[in-house]
């Protein structure tokens, strides 16, 4: 398998009133893992953001990432690749922090149980 | 010098039926910078899905090799000036003047069978809208969101007062399903401000009320057809 999401590589964010760029710190259940892929809950670290949010740069996050420009092998033998990297901001309880989520989604997502992502997602 | 053939190209074990065409890399000089990567359109239920895949046809000291690229049946050197544009509007044109569908699920079924289908996962939804009624549940709605999203048939949104009321609401839909009609949720199973479960046809929202005002999935899904409840499932909306 090769690397879709390097740690400590800049990707964004597609969600309303979100920062525009994280760099990835840390996934969360593995250790010393240095690649994730779509569906891995990341810790990041805010280093670009819009104004009027109300999240700031330098702020510890969690994120799921939903795009990798890394190619995802599905198991019909499909293989899907986006354009960017993109995360979903959420809370502690695995919530998304915006309320409304833009760009095309993995389907794996919802077999990862990130429903509640593609419930919000627009596409 | 191009020759148009009608063929089929394999991708993954996927099959697209179309006319192919060699490119030459003489041949055009309208590309500034060939394309590495072309879309297929896949017709799913209602909705299309475009997907993004890759060629790998690069020759590795940066010369090209003939690639292959899917045009419609009468392509012409008039319609390669349109490759140019963005790819959205080519695909958005090709499907008005051909409509013809890529690729096809051979897992389609007739008309009939998906009323079946939508009248079973109604029937289901409009249980579990009666046993979260039971516990109490506060303003429950069914929406019938085939129309809108190709993932699901039904969403049940339903708001609860406290953590424990999602708790008992959430494990009363679960042992339900499981009893009657064998179907085991995914999603949360921790309770949470907003607990998910799902069934696959259908989907259960449970939230609490500052939550479902804050996510707002009505007006979101406002496209979507408000399925009448028998009354006694419907009680008064606590403010």
């Amino acid at each position: 398998m090769g690397c879709a999401i390097v740690v400590h590589v800049y990707g964004g964010t597609p969600t309303e009133a979100t920062p525009q760029e994280l760099i990835c710190i840390r996934v969360i259940g593995a250790s010393n893992c240095r690649y994730t892929y779509i569906g891995d809950v990341i810790i990041a670290v805010i280093k670009e953001a819009v104004p009027n949010i109300p999240l700031e740069i330098s702020e510890m996050i969690r994120a799921i990432i939903v795009r990798t420009r890394k190619e995802l092998k599905h198991d019909n033998r499909m293989i899907i690749q986006h354009d960017d990297n993109a995360t979903v901001i959420i809370d502690q309880e695995g919530n998304p922090k915006g309320t409304r989520i833009f760009g095309a989604n993995a389907p794996k997502l919802r077999q990862l149980n990130f429903t509640k992502i593609v419930s919000l997602a627009l596409e | 010098m191009a020759v148009c053939s009608t063929t089929t190209l394999s991708i993954g074990g996927s099959v697209f039926s179309g006319q192919l065409r060699h490119w030459e890399p003489n041949e055009s000089k309208l590309f500034q910078k060939p394309r590495s990567r072309f879309r297929c359109l896949c017709l799913n239920d209602l909705h299309l899905l475009r997907f993004r895949t890759k060629t790998l046809n690069f020759n590795p000291r940066g010369s090209l090799l003939p690639s292959l690229y899917a045009y419609g049946k009468e392509a012409d050197d008039a319609f390669l000036s349109k490759v140019n544009e963005d790819t959205d509007e080519m695909f958005d044109d090709l499907m008005k003047k051909y409509g013809e569908v890529v690729f096809r699920k051979n897992d389609r079924k007739s008309p009939s069978a998906e009323l079946d289908d939508d009248a079973e996962s109604l029937s289901f939804a409009v249980e579990m809208a009666k046993v979260a009624s039971d516990v109490k549940a506060a303003d429950i709605r069914v929406l019938f969101v085939k129309p809108l999203v190709y993932w699901t048939r039904f969403f049940i949104i339903a708001t609860a007062f406290s953590r424990p009321q999602i708790d008992a609401i959430g494990s009363r839909i679960r042992d339900l399903a499981e009893k009657k009609y064998g179907k085991v949720p995914s999603g949360d199973a921790k309770p949470n401000s907003w607990t998910l479960l799902d069934f696959g046809d259908v989907v259960v929202h449970i939230f609490l009320p500052q939550q479902r005002a804050f996510y707002n999935l009505e007006e979101f899904y406002g496209n979507a057809t408000l399925i009448e409840l028998p009354s006694e499932t419907q009680p008064p909306f606590h403010t």
